[in-house]
């Protein structure tokens, strides 16, 4: 008795399989088959065609970043919302939340010119905040914008200096 | 009088559970991406399986609940149901047990935090398999088709 209900759940499962895989394949929000779900390759994403993730532009050491960091390299810019800057943020970063971007934009403008180099980080290796942000500059034609994937998270494990309440 | 009663809470029943799941399969299908970011953060499933089960699981749950309304092996469908609803309950309990934090995108993964507690998913997850078990018993002897 139970056999058949076995039967027609694989009938269902093989039709769904059938139909998901066809529909992912010509979707626009469709991804991948494999993601890329390992932090040691930079931020963690599906790896869909709707993405901003650009791993070519991710510097995924700590180390270099603090190096950057202390020589002031790059201009620092924390997406995050305000309230999670204040809170802590990276040594000499300024605040520019990527959801305030038509606003802050304008502020970025006032300070550098496109061609400066900046270095963009959010919350973590699940945040795509930084990545949506340096998609946008590069739609303004910036043309030395670089993503810190570890972000706010991983600079805080590392046990490196943090900054509070500045704006 | 009685059986009329029976009838109409199985009917219920079924469209409770149906149309639960065409919505979870939906607002998923819409967003694949999000919803394979979501199965990263429950922090069991291998890196290459991750994709493969955000495309499927969606349409799975999206087929399965129209056949149990449209009853079209009904039966399967709602074994297949109850065997994704025990599937999720041992997850969430697994992820409770050990304390992990968790979004469990059943229904939206908006940039918000999650507010609904996971005790609560939990919670809803037992009465919504407590229901699939009552009716798969139900329809076994006859009662609705």
């Amino acid at each position: 008795m139970i056999l058949k209900e076995i039967k027609g759940t694989f009938f269902l499962i093989f039709f769904a399989l059938v139909t998901a895989f066809f529909y992912n394949h010509f979707s626009p929000s469709g991804i991948a088959l494999f993601g890329q779900w390992q932090t040691s390759n930079g931020v963690v994403n599906a790896i869909s065609k709707t993405d901003p993730v650009n791993a070519s532009i991710e510097i995924n050491n700590p180390e270099i970043i603090q190096r950057i960091i202390q020589k002031k390299e790059r201009m620092v810019l924390d997406v995050r919302p305000f309230e999670f800057y204040e809170e802590g943020h990276l040594p000499g970063a300024l605040s520019f939340p990527l959801m305030e971007f038509d606003i802050v934009i304008g502020k970025l403008l006032e300070m550098t010119d496109q061609h400066s180099p900046l270095l963009i980080y959010c919350s973590s290796f699940e945040c795509m905040d930084s990545h949506n942000f340096a998609t946008n500059l590069n739609g303004m034609s910036f043309t030395n914008v670089k993503v810190y994937p570890g972000g706010f998270r991983q600079w805080q494990e590392m046990g490196y200096d943090i900054e509070k309440n500045e704006k | 009088m009685k059986n009329n009663t029976n009838a109409i809470i199985l009917f219920l029943i079924k469209l409770i559970l149906g149309i639960t799941f065409i919505y979870a399969g939906y607002h998923k299908i819409a967003d694949p991406a999000g919803f394979a970011k979501i199965l990263y953060g429950y922090a069991i499933f291998p890196g290459g399986s991750i994709n493969i089960l955000a495309i499927s699981i969606p349409f799975i749950e999206l087929i399965a609940g129209f056949c149990l309304i449209f009853n079209i092996l009904s039966r399967s469908s709602l074994l297949l149901i109850n065997t994704m609803l025990l599937g999720f309950i041992l997850m969430i309990g697994f992820n409770l047990l050990r304390g992990h934090q968790f979004d469990c995108g059943c229904f939206s993964f908006s940039s918000q935090p999650q507010t609904i507690s996971n005790i609560y998913l939990l919670i809803r997850d037992l009465l919504l398999l407590l229901s699939g078990i009552y009716l798969w018993m139900k329809t076994k002897t006859g009662v609705l088709r």
